[in-house]
């Protein structure tokens, strides 16, 4: 029989604020435990909230961008429930009358383009860590993230398949993160995604038993613990194996497998009730205008940026509007040096080649674009050559060393001095009487490996396209 | 538990003390409870830098009733340390949260006098919370007009209370204002005899108007459904894990959680919490809570400020201290600033409109007359 | 009625028989005090959730530091190397 996978996300999102949701600490990522923790988000009692009008300004942008209506009198209410890592006991989120409502993403599969629709964007407190301490048999809590700003965006149940997902979440981190909405990073925590996912005969139009996934933090984990999890669905309704109950279940990256957490909960009642304290936010057609307007420049529009007024490749402007991170380099580099087919060059081929033999993301790519920029001038107007450039780049990168500085102190300007190569090439001719033999046997091949010795011998800073059209003279001559 | 705790400045006259719930930086805030009981405050209230500010001195602390549920609903006499403290001479003034009424309902028997101030007047920052929709901080005294004094002092707007009026600062002074009350004759003619002759006796004073105060009767249950709601939810922060009491044996989280919960409360937080729960319930939460807050507002706008500056009350109407609440709800329900003193050896309850504390100094000085 | 033990698993409760019999018979009061509110009507009544009629209290994005974090752990029933300590919560 033929099934149908039918998926609901819950994406939650850390906003980019500098401070939190209700109180003055830092928001920011890699504190000490506990350093950015007042008694307000500790649970003490007696500091009133008062919110955070740049979180409510980014969940403004959120809406806007994900083409949703927003509320224009929304307000906080309080969701009851015991657990350590919640201080107060009750998380402030948006349950009567959240900032936006009815939006929708575009996504595109091979199957072609698809609207995702949003049911709902509500703005809500994070809650702490804890930390599970095997030797002392106890845990660890840590309340920095505690009621840092988050957007939970709720899709409706429109996914069929793992690549629909994976592609929505691209998206949607493309338009938060160019948008300035939060830097979506799955690894750190702040972009997290909960998966509803129930199997049905195809046609069917009674939706299955549907169970909720947690603690995916890559959209690989997310594929695999589909995959996983919608077989699991499947094996139950054909051979019976088990019974499929409504419930939270984690992801085991390790094992490759779901784990059932907690039974889902119609037990729990949350008991939402209004924040007395929180005032309603009214948001005007003013207040709207003023958010788009400020808004930056969209990955689609980058995009179409990229591809018409600059001419460059579709496939590399691709890769370089799906992170907010490269997008900001490769503008930043451009600012600096205007030749924008060099700059998306060096950031694919080098700079992403770099980063990915350091296992490194293209969100923690950390360089200094002016010095960047210089670099690939240096490269272009034949200063250093290309190889020069690429160990300079490494440099750049791990010492922050000012590019033209280096290559003077170091002397690694590129030879020209047609004297010098016409002396290295005959020496190399003649150092080498077996490959010469070979050319002359027709064998081109040997000429690699003779350019590199003359660049060897050349201390790897001749210019390559001279040091190609010398030895191909000398080699005719011969 | 120690009923006052004095400071070096208890005994002066001018001497302000502190209910437990009003949070002054590195001493004990109990709030009544023996969950607090090790808890010290990490900061100062902001009305305790006001009084710092104006170098008023602070006599002490003063013991209530746990997170000042009200004692409307227990047979237990608890008294009332703040007015203890005022009638032993430690201190002149006290600063109290009296959601429920039980000050306000005591001080005028003691010849004092209790001020509730407008809601949103007074910040709550560092004040331990019962109910934040109600929860204001008020002045008992021995005299409204040194007690309005007092209250200039620390009401004014501050940034740290989001739910705050934005004027910075008040000025309560006599008015020349040829004040009406609105007598509602139905409550008062519950009350007994002699506070009926007080209450006559005190509006001869004045123009009255007989009125006729709808949606009185369910105050009541408005505010002990509300106030037992919002402090359910306040009090689940005490579960022994960040700060508080915790209990000495348990097996497992839960066992921490329901043991500190269970011997660190007393019966006024156990009974707010298994209440408050229950009106939020799903299943209760639209005929209880919901509703609540529909009568809360029909309770607001059910005082016409047009036809009279203030209302008079008397203090009690039964002998069962729940009916005798609603006299005490309609000024926190409302937001309204109340006064209660003594008059001609009574208790009497004046509240006027919001921000319209002048009218109630006003009329206590005429009638002193 | 009021089924009190539901109520307390979800307070974090455990009641001995004596505050059972007592909150349960103040509880039992205030449920049929409620049944008056039933009659009042409330048709096109909007809940009241603050006396205040104010909009949009909010507070601008900035950093305040608040107390160190050896006075915020200073009031911990227990803590190690800067976090607060409870006991393992898988159990």
């Amino acid at each position: 029989m033929k099934y149908e996978i039918v998926m609901g996300l819950e994406v939650h999102v850390e906003l980019s604020t500098q401070s939190k949701l209700f109180c003055g600490c830092s928001a920011k990522f890699g504190a000490d435990a506990n350093d950015n923790v007042c008694p307000a988000c500790a649970g003490m009692p007696g500091m009133p909230a008062v919110t955070n009008q740049k979180a409510v300004d980014l969940g403004i942008d959120a809406a806007i961008v994900t083409n949703s209506q927003i509320t224009r009198t929304m307000t906080f209410d309080k969701k009851n429930y015991f657990y350590p890592d919640l201080p107060t006991s009750y998380q402030i989120t948006q349950w009567f009358a959240p900032i936006c409502r009815n939006g929708w993403v575009e996504i595109e599969t091979e199957r072609g383009k698809k609207k995702i629709t949003l049911k709902q964007i509500h703005i809500e407190e994070d809650a702490g860590k804890m930390v599970h301490d095997a030797r002392s048999g106890t845990s660890m809590l840590d309340f920095n993230r505690t009621s840092v700003p988050l957007i939970e965006i709720v899709s409706n149940p429109d996914f069929r398949d793992a690549e629909e997902v994976i592609d929505y979440l691209e998206k949607l981190r493309a338009l938060l993160s160019f948008a300035g909405v939060s830097d979506c990073k799955m690894q750190e925590g702040s972009m997290r995604c909960d998966v509803n996912i129930s199997v049905r005969p195809a046609g069917s139009e009674k939706l299955g038993v549907r169970t909720e996934m947690k603690n995916m933090n890559s959209l690989k984990a997310i594929t695999a613990a589909i995959a996983f999890e919608a077989n699991r669905h499947i094996d139950a309704i054909e051979t019976g194996s088990e019974v499929l109950i409504q419930e939270t279940r984690g992801w085991d990256d390790d094992k490759g497998i779901t784990f059932s957490m907690r039974e889902k909960e119609d037990a729990t009642d949350y008991r939402y009730f209004p924040n007395p304290e929180l005032m309603p936010i009214v948001i005007s057609d003013e207040w709207i205008e003023r958010v788009r307007s400020s808004l930056p420049e969209t990955s689609q529009d980058k995009f179409v940026r990229m591809t018409q007024t600059l001419g460059l490749p579709e496939y590399d402007s691709s890769i370089i509007t799906r992170s907010k991170a490269l997008a900001d380099i490769f503008d930043q580099t451009m600012a600096h040096f205007d030749k924008p087919k060099e700059v998306v060059n060096w950031i694919i081929v080098e700079l992403l080649g770099i980063a990915k033999g350091d296992n490194k993301g293209e969100d923690d790519i950390r360089i200094d674009c002016r010095k960047f920029a210089d670099l690939i001038r240096l490269v272009d107007e034949k200063a250093i050559n290309r190889n020069v450039g690429k160990k300079l780049l490494i440099k750049v990168l791990e010492e922050d060393v000012d590019p033209e500085n280096y290559v003077k102190e170091h002397g690694l300007g590129m030879l020209t001095d047609t004297s010098l190569i016409d002396k290295a090439v005959s020496e190399v001719l003649a150092e080498n009487p077996k490959s010469v033999a070979e050319f002359k046997e027709g064998k081109l091949k040997v000429v690699g490996f003779l350019m590199g010795q003359i660049m060897k011998k050349m201390g790897g800073k001749a210019d390559p396209e001279a040091v190609k059209s010398i030895l191909q003279s000398q080699l005719d001559q011969l | 538990m120690e009923r006052f705790v004095r400071s070096e400045s208890a005994g002066k006259k001018d001497a302000v003390a502190l209910e437990q719930c009003i949070m002054e930086k590195g001493k004990p805030a109990t709030s009544g409870s023996k969950m607090l009981n090790n808890f010290t405050a990490p900061f100062d209230a902001e009305v305790v830098s006001r009084l710092n500010a104006t170098d008023t001195s602070i006599a002490g602390r003063v013991e209530m009733r746990e997170f000042a549920v009200g004692g409307s609903f227990f047979d237990t006499q608890f008294g009332s340390p703040a007015i203890e403290a005022l009638l032993a001479g430690d201190a002149g003034f006290a600063l109290c949260s009296d959601v429920f009424g039980e000050i306000r309902s005591k001080a005028p028997m003691a010849g004092l006098a209790y001020i509730h101030p407008t809601y949103g007047s007074v910040s709550r920052y560092g004040l331990i919370p019962l109910a934040a929709s109600m929860d204001q901080i008020g002045v008992l005294c021995k005299g409204l007009e040194a007690g309005f004094q007092l209250l200039s002092k620390i009401a004014g707007s501050d940034l740290k209370d989001g739910a705050m009026l934005s004027e910075k600062e008040y000025e309560y002074t006599k008015i020349n204002r040829r004040l009406r009350i609105g007598i509602p004759t139905k409550i008062v003619a519950l009350a007994s005899e002699a506070d009926q002759t007080a209450i006559k006796s005190f509006c001869a004073n004045f123009e009255t108007e007989n009125i006729d105060l709808t949606h009185f009767e369910i105050a009541k249950q408005v505010m002990t459904i509300l106030a037992f709601a919002e402090a359910s939810n306040n009090i689940s922060r005490y579960d022994g894990i960040k700060f508080g009491y915790r209990a000495n044996e348990y097996k497992n989280l839960e066992e921490l959680y329901v043991r500190s919960r269970s011997e660190g409360f007393g019966l006024p937080a156990k009974l707010a919490a298994i209440m408050g729960t229950y009106v939020l319930s799903r299943d209760q939460y639209e005929s209880y809570y919901e509703k609540a807050m529909k009568v809360r507002r029909l309770i607001k706008n059910s005082f016409e400020f047009d036809k009279y500056d203030l209302i008079v009350l008397p203090l009690s109407i039964s002998d069962d201290a729940y009916e005798n609440l609603s006299l005490y709800a309609l000024s926190p329900l409302a937001g309204l600033p109340s006064v209660s003193f003594q008059y001609e050896g009574q208790g009497i309850q004046l509240i006027a409109n919001s921000k319209d504390e002048n009218a109630l100094i006003t009329a206590w000085e005429v009638a002193q007359a | 009625m009021l089924e009190i033990s539901k109520y307390e698993s979800l307070t974090k409760l455990n009641l001995t028989e004596i505050e059972r019999t007592q909150i349960e018979k103040i509880a039992n009061k205030l449920i049929v005090s409620f049944e008056d509110l039933r009659e009042i009507d409330t048709k096109n009544v909007e809940p009241l959730v603050s006396v205040l009629v104010l909009q949009n209290v909010l507070r601008e994005d900035i950093n305040v530091k608040s107390i160190s974090r050896e006075e915020l752990l200073s009031n911990a029933p227990e803590q190690y190397g800067g976090y607060f300590q409870v006991p393992k919560t898988l159990d």
